[in-house]
């Protein structure tokens, strides 16, 4: 296997990348290699799809299925070699279809032919072997580095960068599927960027301008992922969030999938069962369609890397809904069950909102009891729900503190936690933060700092929760209303964005920041391994991305800047 | 006392590594370090710590022919419980990160709900958990066996596999041979009755499902050996796997087969296709089915056999394992596509 496509990739001095028997997270050989063949298998899917729109026949289904596809070869999202075998055989069948599709249209209209040729290279002529010894040795011709020796690690690097990029798109793209919401232009975009990857391009300005025009994507299917989640659920609003458990029969949820946390609400309702979001759930709180249930009570738990303490805690069962699962503990094992892209060996799959074996392990699961919670000291809450939305409510005032100089300065800490001992700097930067800042929010960074007591600024709170690492999109509107308010550009606005990444999902957003020629980003808590130093070069230069330092440093920096 | 590095590589992948003491098993070590691998007898009797040493010295101490022979030793098989390093040691274990805890288990209690002869001296034991305030549920992996005390028996335990899937009543089934004079048999055939309480150690076991992909995967059982298979194929059925399935289900007389309802059932609901077996090895006249050992029919199929190697899942007494074993062996079937379980006599 070789792989390094998140941040806790296995750094050597030899060179970086889990390239073992298991990768860091958990990942097999067998599944990593399959999972490499599977991308193979979209890029020949893509090809077929992009030939079928320029032949007016185009294929949406394929184009949800490539999301899908694509979507558990994220990190921390599926483990299961089995699903990847099926995949893989759906996958060549979707292609094929795509190519029936192409030659009837033909058929029917010759003329079109010389518009869109028929594609070729190996992920179009590409059979799965009949079995898993023949599945692994196809994947070993396709790794992201195959190319390696000849076209050097600069355009290996641009490629994964592209690539990981479309795995961030697909993944929030997949998010919005799920909820009904799909466009034309995003199932384009997926089929031009995986084509392009599937000739192996070589050209290092375009493939530049490749992953630019993939954070544009991005962009838009944000926006999509924002009209689905308030088309839904309504516009968030400013929610107070109990943490502290209640009694009574429990379910965890965790992940980012509001609709099947809406399902499983609507199956449990009128039950004694409670439902707890989890990690990247939280914002759902703050979603009206979603806390008008009386039984989502709470949030339980931190970020996902804690989750096999949390979850062996949770006295009901639990269900992973997309990214962030790590290998169960025995302790819960048999009570953690899997749903969408998401999958582990030995762990139950629910498809299809199908969650009735969930809902009988609750019942029979103690629950939390009331005895127990008398211990656990007083109710504690966390406030989220401060979407767009709420605080562009609020901008009038926001931007009176500013000109009073009340707020002397923004800063923008976003992205995903994990256990990497330097993510530290992420809270030490929150709580540093002087207060006359306001630190605004996303994703599971948060859970190192959310608990603590920030205070406000004349009625506004000094720590704005936005929302998921999905909510980029309200931030980067925040963003533009500010710069509009001040007539301003946005990266003349006393704001500085302090990214911390962690997979695919935050390469995503990274590359719509830079396409959107947002700079001096702080980008941590180390550097993709799959960025060279000649690429690191380009981006600094480019765009002043500044690896982090030391969060009182950076803090001093970033005020004497904007002073 | 001189202390050296331990470092187990598990089945998934996963790294482990602690001190061992020259005069501590490596079972002992582990424990010390709080990781609790999965053993039966501790005392080199049962087979169920096989590994193998990758490098370095070791001491094997005295341990059964059946749990260990003296060719597999050679070929640096090892018992964890019976292993005292003499260097840096390097292991490689048959089973996944996650049948090692990390806490020690809690005896829990589970009553009597069932007792019946369904096959010439073997008894489906059903018992219920009790809810000892963490809830009812019986949660453990297909393939895994809990160990159960004899009531009054001073402490005596036996370990018996699992024959139904996780399940939320705490429900605990069993499929047990009666051994004659053995403890506990004597206990289920003259005193067990509906009602009465044990003491109940586990899940343990690190024999489970492995996922190969589409691999077919092929069960073997003698006698009892079915039990695990049976919790396996039951979850195949419940989790829709989608790997074709087959089991080589062996006994001595026909009337010694049970649970053919349930196997039958299964037929219906394994989505990849199940065959059933049944192979008599002194049958009668009228017997239809396959005549002789699991271990023949499963050479002859083999033979037969295109396309990719099946994994073979095997439990019984260790001559049908080792049969199996060599039938895959002269067959072709690579080492790790074999995973296998003995039930030994545990003396404890
Ligand atoms: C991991 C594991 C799982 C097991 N699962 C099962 C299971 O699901 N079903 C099941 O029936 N058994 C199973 N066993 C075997 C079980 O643990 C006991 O060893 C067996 O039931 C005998 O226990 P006993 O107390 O009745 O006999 P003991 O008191 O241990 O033995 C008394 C006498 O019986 C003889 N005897 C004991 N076992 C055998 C044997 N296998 N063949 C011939 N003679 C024997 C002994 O030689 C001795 O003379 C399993 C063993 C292991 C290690
Ligand atoms: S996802 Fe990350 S930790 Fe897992 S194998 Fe890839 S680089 Fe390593
Ligand atoms: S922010 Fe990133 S790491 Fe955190 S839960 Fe979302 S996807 Fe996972």
């Amino acid at each position: 296997m070789f792989c390094y496509q998140c941040e806790q990739t296995t750094r050597l001095p030899t060179g970086d990348g889990c390239a073992s028997a298991k990768g860091l997270c958990g990942k097999d050989a067998t599944t990593a290699d399959l999972q490499d063949l599977l991308v193979h298998a979209v890029k020949g899917i893509a090809q077929q799809a992009r030939r079928a729109r320029a032949l007016g026949v185009p294929d949406n289904d394929a184009g949800a299925f490539m999301l899908h596809a694509l979507f558990t070869t994220l990190t921390n999202v599926n483990f299961n070699p089995t699903r990847f075998v099926t995949l893989l055989h759906e996958a060549a069948a979707v292609r094929d279809r795509v190519a029936a599709r192409c030659e009837a249209a033909l058929v029917a209209d010759s003329d079109t032919a010389q518009t869109a040729p028929a594609p070729t290279g190996p992920a179009v002529d590409w059979t799965p072997a009949a079995d898993l010894t023949g599945l692994l040795a196809q994947a070993a011709t396709v790794p992201v580095n195959a190319d390696l020796a000849r076209v050097g690690a600069d355009v290996v690097g641009l490629r994964a960068l592209i690539l990981y990029g479309m795995k961030g798109v697909a993944a929030y793209a997949n998010h919005a599927a799920v909820l009904g919401y799909t466009r034309d232009a995003v199932f384009a975009g997926v089929e031009e960027t995986m084509a392009y990857l599937a000739s192996d391009p070589t050209d290092m300005a375009e493939l530049l301008d490749r992953a630019l025009s993939v954070g544009r994507l991005n962009l838009q299917v944000m926006e999509m992922l924002d009209a689905a989640n308030t088309g839904r659920f309504g516009t968030p609003h400013p929610t107070a969030v109990r943490v502290t458990p209640v009694a009574g029969k429990a379910i965890l949820v965790s992940g980012h999938d509001l609709g099947d946390l809406e399902a499983l609400l609507k199956q449990t309702a009128g039950t004694d069962i409670n439902v707890y979001t989890h990690g990247e759930m939280l914002p759902a709180h703050g979603y009206p369609a979603l806390k008008a249930y009386p039984h989502l009570v709470g949030n339980f738990g931190g970020a996902w890397q804690d989750q096999q303490t949390d979850f062996a805690t949770f006295p009901g069962p639990i269900l992973m809904t997309s990214n962030c699962i790590i290998e169960p503990g025995p302790r819960y094992r048999q009570r953690i069950f899997t749903t969408g892209p998401v999958g582990w060996p030995g762990v139950r799959h629910l498809a299809d909102h199908a969650f009735a074996p969930l809902i009988a392990a609750a019942h029979a699961l103690p629950g939390f009891k009331a005895d127990d919670l008398k211990t656990a000291g007083p109710e504690q809450t966390v406030t989220v729900g401060f979407g767009g939305d709420a605080v562009l409510g609020v901008a009038g005032a926001v931007v009176e503190a500013v000109k009073a100089g009340d707020i002397r300065h923004f800063f923008l800490i976003g992205g995903c936690d994990g256990a990497a001992a330097g993510r530290n700097y992420y809270s030490d930067f929150a709580t540093g933060a002087p207060d006359d800042t306001v630190v605004l929010t996303l994703g599971c960074a948060k859970y190192r700092f959310n608990r603590h007591e920030f205070g406000s600024i004349g009625g506004i709170p000094r720590l704005l929760d936005i929302g998921q690492c999905n909510d980029s999109y309200s931030a980067i509107r925040i963003a533009s209303a500010l710069a509009e308010a001040f007539g301003c550009g946005v990266n003349d606005l006393p704001l500085s964005l302090v990214v911390s990444w962690f997979e695919q999902k935050a390469a995503a957003v990274l590359l719509t920041l830079l396409a959107l020629g947002i700079r001096n980003i702080r980008l941590g808590p180390t550097l993709p391994a799959f960025l060279t130093p000649t690429l690191l070069a380009v981006l600094v230069e480019r765009f002043g991305i500044q690896p982090i330092t030391t969060a009182p440093d950076d803090i001093a920096a970033a005020l004497t800047c904007a002073a | 006392m001189t202390f050296h590095t331990v470092d187990l590589l598990t089945r998934d992948g996963a790294r482990l590594s602690f001190p061992c003491a020259e005069d501590q098993s490596v079972v002992e070590a582990a424990a010390a370090a709080d990781l609790f691998l999965p053993v039966v007898c501790r005392e080199g009797g049962c087979g169920a710590c096989r590994a193998t040493a990758e490098s370095g010295d070791y001491q094997l101490g005295p341990h059964s022919e059946a749990a260990l022979s003296a060719a597999d030793a050679a070929r640096r098989a090892i018992l964890l419980c019976r292993t005292y390093p003499r260097g840096p040691l390097a292991l490689s274990a048959p089973f996944d990160r996650a049948r090692i805890l990390t806490q020690a288990l809690r005896p829990r209690h589970a009553v009597v709900s069932e007792r019946t002869l369904i096959g010439a001296r073997t008894v489906r034991l059903r018992l219920t958990l009790e809810d000892e305030g963490e809830g009812s549920a019986a949660e453990f992996e297909a393939g895994q066996y809990m160990e159960l005390e004899i009531p009054d028996g001073a402490g005596l335990r036996r370990a018996y596999s699992l024959a139904n899937t996780a399940n939320w009543d705490g429900t605990l089934e069993f499929l047990i041979r009666l051994h004659p004079q053995g403890h506990f048999s004597e206990y289920l055939e003259r005193r067990a009755a509906v009602g009465d309480r044990l003491r109940v150690h586990g899940p343990l076991g690190g024999f489970t499902l492995r996922e190969n992909g589409l691999r077919p995967r092929w069960f073997v059982a003698g006698g009892t050996g079915l039990a695990p298979m049976l919790s396996m194929l039951r979850r195949m059925a419940e989790y829709q796997d989608p790997q074709p399935a087959r089991l080589y289900f062996g006994v001595n007389r026909a009337e010694e087969l049970f649970a053919l309802e349930e196997l039958g059932a299964l037929t219906d609901s394994l989505p990849g296709g199940f065959a059933l077996i049944p192979c008599v090895w002194q049958a009668e006249a009228d017997w239809s089915g396959v005549v002789g050992t699991p271990a023949d029919a499963l050479r002859a199929d083999l033979a037969a056999m295109s396309g990719e190697a099946p994994d073979l899942y095997v439990c019984g007494p260790p001559a049908l394992i080792a049969a199996v074993e060599q039938a895959a062996r002269d067959r072709g079937v690579p080492d790790d596509h074999l995973f296998s379980e003995r039930f030994l006599p545990g003396a404890r």
